[in-house]
């Protein structure tokens, strides 16, 4: 896990989770409902599509709005979060998860350009 | 294709039975003379086998006749009828709707060999009920409805839903006087040509309630509506049929626009009105109240909601405040009675006849269209004072529809305040004027409706094709921006296009909006000591004795008013530009007054070059004016900031986003 945190974490919307099996990811969602034991929640994407998220530790706050996972993808498409983070409102503004969506497309559409998968892929 | 008549329709509507939308012949058609009102139409209409002349024509459907559509020899649906019975027991069918299924081209000439259909008629059945006489080749004058108070109805089982009062009453006392009225007085021959169609929606509107209402006799029908259900009985009419010479009806209908409370003051004193405006399947009226009614209604009245509405003073329309087609307005007053209905399925929501955004540029200036489109950005709220010293809020919005192109579409008042652009949603106006300011562009009226996210079909056409492929598309404004930010006619450059384009080499200095960091600030010189008298920034002269003297005004002053004049560093990904900011634009910039400045630059030198430390990494959205100038056989292109504003990362990334898909095909 320790060298998840070093490797490159693509950022992925819910259709991109099967090809992602196996690898770290960064998933950015609406956290839509907490399991009561505090151990997964799931989390909606700019699409409107659900994924689950599996903690190692149970939560310790109250989680709500938009959160940054980034955890590996299991075979049956569930995200073992090693870490996430809150994105709190900004001034007001809130975060624009279809937009976000959108510019996630065009990352994946035009790796060319976006790069950032190159220690990841080889 | 040829269309069957509906055999035997003519013996069953003569007697007064429901015929499911028979499929007739026009054989004749002629206007009933009358002196006020609009004109009606005597129809005969054949079912191949018999003709039936006591038919006429409601006042709504009289374009068919203007248009020349229903001439002799058409076949028509009868979609809705009402049988109507006279005071000497004839009977008169009302065509409430109707579709032209052939014309008389189609269908060629007579079909069959109709007979008029005639008390032979009524003796075969002798079930018939009296009242229900046919009287065939009845005088126009006769064919014309009773005088309105035969239309009383009484619509058992309504009650529980309607609660007005005693306004739908009739009172036999009053009717007589009208019947014994002679046709000349002209308040008494409008309440009978107007008398049909009111009784039709009484029938109109029930069969959404799934009740039968049958035509009481007259007599009969005061005591039943007082035995049955007293002071709960309707006579709902379409408001099409209103009109000021007829006092007991009540109208269902829907609000489609509801005004905010508006107060005036003037010679004559003060008070306080609302208006709002309702539609049902006839048409639409304007209601306004005034200050005890305001208290009254106001609260009740919302958008959207379906009501019974009575007795309320009808007048003529003043066309300059309104823009419905309706020839009157209401007025309520202290007997009015709105009463809410819980039942609305068969009341439309609002008649829209959207115009393509496209289409705008071929229409008429001060035209009042109704437009709906995506809401692709929306201008800050502003205040603005109008001519008549009035300070209101406005806010610009640029819709787009699948015409690709784009307008913009200014809001007034609180409909301004409350709007929300951010989540780019579906915006239907109803009611907009086209006006020719900046190319093309849409103002609301205070008479406009302006619906976000209607629940229309429209609507989420729009909102599919918007989200599909109408984001990305590279559209076309008709209006031409007139500020920088958020409006799509902005003509955005990257730094680098300034010097690739040769920009500002032209006679004329050009215009541009660039997304760009501060990368640094001259703080040297960047204040000076200006002419403190308004409207007279020049430098004054420090004369060394307290006093400063302005060149230009010829004056010495005392004082002296600090103006900024900053020079600033620009940059973007591809290439940086040195700019000029003057006052306004510099103190956007740095985020104080430049007398705020100037006084820190003497008192605190710390904080002063904090403030441009702190503008320094900045990003914003700059409109800049770019020309070429010559000092001293330099040429240079000069770089005036006009506008700094905060960029809406939002509307930013979206554009981002277009751009790259642009790009990209």
């Amino acid at each position: 896990m320790a060298s998840l945190l070093d490797a490159s974490k693509p950022r992925i919307n819910c259709s991109m989770l099967s090809q992602h099996i196996g690898r770290g990811v960064c998933f950015v969602g609406r956290v839509e409902k907490v399991h009561p034991t505090g151990k997964t929640f799931s989390v909606s994407d700019g699409e409107g599509k659900s994924a689950t998220v599996e903690l190692n530790e149970p939560l310790e706050e109250e989680l709500s709005g938009i959160v940054e996972v980034i955890g590996m993808v299991s075979s049956k498409g569930v995200i073992t979060s090693t870490t996430y983070n809150i994105l709190r409102e900004d001034k007001g503004i809130p975060f624009d998860l279809e937009l976000y969506n959108e510019a996630l497309k065009v990352i994946h559409d035009f790796p060319q350009y976006y790069p950032f998968e190159v220690a990841a892929s080889g | 294709m040829n269309v069957p008549l509906t055999k035997g329709a003519v013996e069953a509507l003569c007697k007064g039975l429901d015929v499911d939308k028979p499929v007739l012949q026009l054989l004749n058609i002629r206007q009933i003379s009358n002196a006020s009102g609009p004109p009606r139409f005597r129809l005969m209409m054949s079912d191949g086998q018999h003709s039936l002349t006591s038919c006429l024509l409601a006042t709504q459907l009289n374009y068919l006749s203007d248009e020349n559509l229903l001439v002799p020899n058409c076949v028509c649906l009868l979609k809705k009828t009402v049988n109507n019975t006279l005071a000497d027991g004839r009977r008169v069918v009302v065509v409430m709707d109707m579709d032209i299924l052939k014309s008389a081209e189609e269908a060629g000439g007579k079909i069959g060999n109709p007979t008029p259909y005639n008390t032979d008629g009524k003796m075969s059945s002798p079930q018939k009920v009296s009242s229900s006489t046919y009287v065939p080749e009845s005088p126009p004058s006769a064919a014309v409805p009773g005088p309105s108070y035969r239309n009383y109805f009484s619509p058992r089982g309504r009650g529980g839903s309607f609660t007005g009062q005693a306004p739908m009453k009739a009172s036999p006392m009053k009717a007589s006087p009208m019947k014994a009225s002679p046709m000349k007085a002209s308040p008494m021959k409008a309440s009978p040509m107007k008398a049909s169609p009111m009784k039709a929606s009484a029938i109109k509107a029930s069969p959404s309630k799934g009740l039968t209402v049958k035509v009481s006799p007259m007599k009969a029908s005061p005591m039943k509506a007082n035995s049955a259900s007293p002071g709960s009985s309707a006579k709902v009419i379409p408001i099409a049929s209103l009109n000021p010479y007829q006092s007991k009806w009540t109208i269902r209908a829907r609000v489609t626009n509801k005004s905010s409370i508006r107060t005036w003051s003037n010679s004559r004193g003060e008070g306080k009105l609302f208006s709002f405006e309702i539609v049902d399947e006839s048409g639409e009226i304007r209601i306004t109240a005034f200050n005890k009614e305001v208290d009254k209604f106001f609260s009740l009245v919302e958008q959207g909601k379906v009501y019974y509405i009575s007795k309320a003073t009808l007048k003529p329309a003043n066309k300059q405040y309104t823009t419905l087609k309706n020839d009157y307005e209401m007025t309520l007053h202290a007997h009015s009675s709105i009463v809410p209905c819980d039942d609305n399925q068969s009341i439309p929501t609002v008649h829209c006849d959207f115009v393509p955004i496209a289409e705008l540029e071929n229409r008429d200036k001060d035209a009042i269209i109704d437009v709906i489109g995506i809401c692709k950005s929306a201008e800050d709220v502003s205040r603005i004072t109008t001519k008549n010293s009035r300070e209101v809020s406005k806010r610009a919005l640029s819709i787009i529809d699948q015409t690709g192109k784009v307008v913009t579409v200014t809001l007034w008042g609180e409909e301004a305040e409350n709007f929300d652009g951010s989540t780019q949603p579906v915006v239907a106006i109803k009611g907009a004027r086209l006006s020719d300011f900046g190319g093309r562009s849409l103002s609301a009226l205070f008479s406009s409706t302006v619906m976000v996210n209607p629940d229309i079909p429209q609507a989420f056409r729009l909102r599919a094709w918007y989200d599909r492929e109408g984001f990305a598309i590279n559209s076309q404004s008709l209006t031409e921006t007139r500020s920088a930010g958020t409006g799509l006619n902005v003509n955005w450059k990257t730094l680098s296009d300034i010097k690739n384009e040769d920009m500002g080499h032209g006679e004329k200095a050009q215009y541009f909006s660039c997304v760009a960091t501060v990368l640094y600030i001259r703080k040297e010189n960047c204040l000076y000591q200006a002419c403190p008298s308004a409207d007279c920034n020049k430098k004054v002269i420090d004369q060394q004795n307290g006093l400063y003297r302005c060149e230009k005004c010829n004056r010495e002053f005392p004082n002296f008013k600090y103006r900024l004049l900053l020079s600033a560093n620009l940059a973007d990904f591809g290439d940086n530009q040195w700019v000029t900011c003057f006052q306004e634009t510099a103190e956007a910039l740095l985020g104080h007054s430049a007398e705020t400045l100037g006084h820190l630059r003497d008192t605190d030198e710390a904080a002063f070059d904090e403030v441009f430390q702190k503008a320094n990494f900045t990003t914003h959205i700059f409109k800049n004016r770019v020309k070429l100038e010559t000092y001293n056989d330099e040429s240079r292109v000069k770089v005036t900031v006009m506008e700094v504003q905060p960029v809406d990362h939002r509307e930013y990334s979206r554009r981002l986003l277009q751009n790259i898909y642009k790009l990209a095909r």
